[in-house]
């Protein structure tokens, strides 16, 4: 894909964003007010690192449904460690951390060394993680947590709130490492066209348990920052998070097929749908409605991108 | 194939192991089902009791149904993540008919047209807009599930007229779900594997380009799949909202994960090309037993979930085993 | 293949074996209990202190028109259906309370609290709020009364210092003690009973099955616990659980317990459609619109609520008084027009009354 195509998607989503801004703008006099981004922008930052983090899957052409469920079992294992285990809070978080990452890892596993497709593998263990986090849990919360862990989902640094630093960290460094480095590259290469990526002696099945750990690892971060948003477990914590975080992936240009896809189109996504989520409601538009109408956006954009592309490959 | 250097390792395999072969996946379900009933039976003989067994099998019958459309639609290389959506909102439309004072054999057919309309326009997109099927049904499940809930601010529907219960009534003392449930999986199945129609869905998902080289109108098959799919969902949902009094106006949670999962684990690979209904409906009733099978067996209920998630990965596992082991001997 | 077989049924005993009946009731919380004494009326409930949130500068709003939105768990069930009904009617009557129902499509924390913020942001004057958490709605409510927003709870509570009052509907160890009683009542005292729950992270449900467990255990210890169910809010799998402990338990099971209005119902027609009217009673909570065909079959005797529309309606009221200034930390009642003085406990909970037992002779009367 040459740069001329990539970019095509991403300014008419840009220019998308643009005018839904503007419309909501003058829905309300509220939007648009610093507090008010900032605050979108705390909310959209779970969904935000998952969804980073299904770019390089998808542009892979592989799908990772099990993200709700990694995030689920970090935030409660976080509060088992911290709680029936007794480790102090920092330890706790690294332990839940890497947790989430191996169930990365073993989903990636699954994928490489047993070739199951990843919608069948991840589509199980989003059943299995869930499982163990009911399990474990015992449908029991943990709450108590000290002041100082809700900074990081309620409080802020120099004005800005504290998990925007984290996202517009992650989302720096991944858009660096999918658009300039080899890794990047390869990322690419696999999802366009597998078989010749690994004949070029590209390490495939390593690119992928690595991506595929990056997608749990980053669960599990959206995990810890929920954990301090709302101070308590559940184990019905991320039920639901794959599909909008694919949602805004997928209107962010990445073709579902591999391949193709930014960080940036991400991103454009997430802001899109976070802004329509909230500014329909500032403008009266009630919750079932602002569902219907993030379907359709969804729908339009994709039609829309694609009528610009007519010679591009499914 | 090189020129034979000992006949008799290059003979033919036997028409049984052509079958085992070509039905594998549905053998190894199968084996599956009357494993668990045999392992569970002897914990609880209750198990195996007619009630039992009718819950088992017309209570999650409508899964089954859903699943057979939605196999059709897995094996030409698409997906449909909506159908949840879908028979949750045809199932209010069906029982607003109902209380309307229709006659109910309008209630019953209206999903079925209503159902092959929305997943027209579905088809359409992905056929001819050239949507990512995912991407399109996404959409459309926001757009169902929010209009479900405008449409009927939250209500349900009550007073349903008894003679709308089809899913309730005895034909030869069998359940009406369990006629459905076979005669659609056998007519599907024949269908897909014997008319000309039904062997371009394979084509298609094998190879939508040769498939259009030889003449298939790969397009119009698309929507034409979707749009029965609709219907088949419509069917669905005459199971789904005659079983009880009541119909909820929420969408079923999980029900379109429920009913790919069947699909995928009955053997209908993601990849699209191969697999048949006969397993999606096989995988459905297996759900629908070993969930029967965990309060038998007085599964922990907080464990329950983890349960049955490693038992999907198993069966996924033992089934890519099996292929993979196939894919090396057929060298 | 073998060898993966193999590992696969190990793994799948081992799992299983995990499995062992809980001697503690399943579906409970691990909350203290107090149950209600086994006999005579409920007892009177003990002053405590005021321990609700204030708002932070909060306008002066008496007797001006204010806006209120309503966030119930879901929007999609009779039972808030019915909650939105009685707080349009309290808005009617009063006047200057414009009333909307907004909620998530699924009954999701984070949906919730998305919606609140956004109403935070969009300037309400006053929140109604039936929690999906309890600990996790605190932050955005506390955020709202930090913005001089009047909140009040319903249904669900949160944690008392988010909000200013909480509306109950029914004290958790009295409708432990009315369930208990009505499946007393009829399967006797050392009958055997099952329960269908939704889900046990709910934290209402886990609260009644505690204190029905506690009550039980005071006052008809000979009663037997069977097993509990999840059947998330899912009518037709309620019904399929319910079949199955039918079917599992056989002529030993005779009541099942319905913790949910979608429970209930539907266990009342598993119970029905196997014929088992009579043998096996069903008690349960649940909307008398639902119920009404099991009860007039007589295959459901009793089911116990209390009035969901009087709930939202002394909820709209409350947040009023709350408003107005004329229900302060510290009263003991609250006047709620129709029906009349409700009392302060626990604080800062506003007692809506008794359970109410819709039977026969009276679910006629009501549509919801």
């Amino acid at each position: 894909m040459t740069p001329r195509k990539l970019f095509r998607h991403e300014t008419i989503l840009a220019l998308f964003v643009v005018v839904a801004l503007f419309v909501l703008d003058r829905q309300s006099d509220r939007f648009f007010t610093l507090d008010n981004l900032f605050n979108q922008g705390r909310l959209m930052t779970e969904v935000g690192l998952i969804a980073i983090a299904m770019t390089f899957v998808i542009v892979t052409g592989g799908i990772d449904l099990s993200v709700g469920s990694i995030l689920g079992l970090s935030a409660i294992l976080l509060g088992v460690f911290w709680k029936s285990l007794g480790l102090p809070l920092p330890a706790a978080i690294g332990l839940a951390l890497v947790v989430g990452t191996l169930a990365g890892l073993l989903n990636g596993l699954i994928i490489t060394r047993f070739r199951v497709p990843p919608l069948i593998a991840t589509l199980g263990t989003l059943a299995l993680y869930r499982g163990i986090a009911e399990g474990v849990s015992q449908a029991r919360s943990v709450r108590g947590y000290p002041d100082g862990f809700y900074v990081l989902g309620q409080g802020e640094v120099w004005g800005v709130p504290t998990q925007l630093w984290i996202f517009g960290l992650a989302a720096v460094v991944a858009a660096v490492v999918l658009g300039y480095t080899t890794w990047g590259r390869a990322t690419y290469a696999v999802g366009s066209n597998e078989v010749a990526a690994r004949f070029s002696g590209l390490g495939v099945d390593g690119t992928k348990i690595a991506i595929y750990a990056a997608s749990g690892f980053a669960a599990a971060t959206a995990a810890v920052i929920f954990v301090s948003r709302v101070s308590t477990t559940r184990s019905d914590m991320g039920t639901g998070i794959e599909l909008d975080a694919i949602t805004a992936v997928v209107l962010g240009g990445t073709s579902i097929f591999g391949g193709r896809g930014t960080v940036v189109g991400t991103l454009l996504g997430l802001v899109l749908i976070q802004a329509l989520k909230n500014g329909l409601s500032l403008a009266g538009v009630k919750s079932d409605g602002t569902v219907v109408l993030i379907g359709a956006v969804l729908i339009l954009t994709i039609l829309v991108s694609n009528l610009f592309h007519r010679n591009a490959n499914r | 194939m090189t020129g034979a250097a000992d006949p008799a390792r290059r003979a033919r395999p036997s028409a049984l192991a052509r079958f085992v072969s070509a039905y594998g996946q549905e053998i190894v379900i199968a084996c599956a089902i009357v494993g668990l009933f045999v392992v569970v039976s002897a914990i609880n003989p209750r198990f195996l009791g007619a009630n039992n067994l009718n819950t088992i099998v017309s209570g999650n019958a409508y899964i089954a149904v859903a699943a057979i459309g939605m196999s059709m639609i897995i094996v030409t290389g698409n997906i449909d993540v909506s159908v949840g959506a879908l028979i949750g909102v045809l199932a209010t439309i069906s029982g607003t008919l109902a209380v309307s004072g229709y006659p109910v054999w309008v209630a019953w057919i209206a999903p079925l047209f209503i159902g092959a309309a929305i997943n027209g326009v579905v088809g359409t997109l992905v056929a001819y807009g050239r949507l990512p099927s995912i991407v399109v049904t996404l959409g459309m499940l926001s757009i169902l599930r929010g209009g479900l809930v405008s449409f009927t601010g939250g209500a349900w529907i009550n007073n349903l007229p008894p003679a709308f219960q089809i899913a309730q009534a005895r034909w030869s003392g069998i359940p009406a779900p369990i006629w459905f449930m076979v005669i659609l999986t056998v007519a599907a199945f024949l269908w897909m594997r014997h008319t000309a129609f039904g062997r371009s869905l394979y084509a298609i998902g094998g190879n939508a380009e040769a498939a259009r080289a030889a003449g298939i109108p790969v397009e119009r098959r698309i929507v034409q799949v979707f749009m029965i799919h609709g219907t088949v969902a419509g069917m669905a949902t005459m199971l789904f909202a005659t079983q009880l009094r009541v119909i909820q106006s929420t969408v079923p949670p999980n029900l379109e994960l429920t009913v790919i999962t069947a699909s995928v684990i009955g053997g209908v690979s993601i990849l699209g090309g191969t697999g048949t209904v006969i397993g999606s409906t096989l995988a459905a009733v297996l759900f629908a037993a070993i969930g029967s099978a965990m309060i038998f067996v007085n599964v922990s209920a907080y464990w329950l979930r983890a349960v049955i998630g490693l038992l999907i990965l198993v069966t996924v596992l033992v089934d890519m085993a099996r292929r993979n082991r196939e894919f090396r001997s057929a060298r | 293949m073998l060898r993966t077989s193999l590992a696969a049924v190990a793994a799948l005993s081992l799992s299983t074996g995990l499995a062992s009946a809980q001697s503690a009731w399943t579906g409970g919380d691990d909350l203290p209990t107090s149950p209600l004494a086994c006999d005579g009326a409920a007892a009177a409930a003990e002053a405590k202190p005021y321990d609700g949130g204030e708002p932070t500068d909060a306008p002066d709003r008496t007797g001006k028109p204010i806006s209120v939105v309503d966030v119930p768990k879901l929007i999609g069930i009779g039972y808030f259906d019915a909650t939105s009904k009685g707080m349009s009617e309290a808005a009617g009557e009063m006047g200057t309370i414009e009333a909307t129902t907004d909620g998530p499509v699924e009954a999701k924390i984070d949906d919730q609290i998305t919606v609140i913020d956004n109403y935070i942001t969009k300037g309400v004057d006053g929140i109604l709020f039936a929690a999906n958490d309890p600990v996790a709605i605190a932050p955005v409510l506390k955020k709202a009364l930090g913005a001089g927003i009047n909140v009040v709870g319903y249904d669900a509570n949160s944690e008392p210092d988010a909000r200013q009052w909480f509306v109950n509907q029914a004290e958790f160890n009295g409708i432990g003690k009315a369930m208990i009683e009505a499946m007393v009542a009829e399967i006797g005292e050392d009958g055997a009973f099952a329960i269908v729950t939704s889900t046990f992270t709910t934290p209402n449900q886990a609260r009644w099955i505690s204190e029905m467990e506690a009550y039980a255990a005071q006052c008809h210890p000979e009663m037997t616990w069977l097993e509990t169910v999840e059947a998330q809010e899912d009518n037709i799998l309620s019904f399929n659980q319910a079949n199955t402990l039918i079917n599992k338990y056989g002529d030993e099971l005779q009541g099942i317990f319905g913790m949910t209005s979608v429970a209930t119902p539907a266990s009342a027609d598993a119970v029905t459609q196997a014929g088992q009217c009579g043998n096996i009673a069903v008690v349960g909570l649940a909307t008398p619109n639902a119920m009404k065909p099991y009860v007039e079959s007589d295959c459901v005797k009793s089911v116990v609520l209390w009035n969901p529309v009087d709930l939202g309606y002394a909820a709209a009221y409350v947040l009023r008084a709350a408003a107005d200034q004329t229900l302060k930390p510290g009263d003991t009642s609250v006047e709620a027009s129709r029906l009349g003085e409700l009392q302060v406990i626990n604080g800062s909970e506003i007692l809506l009354g008794d359970p109410f037992i819709f039977t026969k002779d009276n679910i006629g009367d009501f549509d919801f």
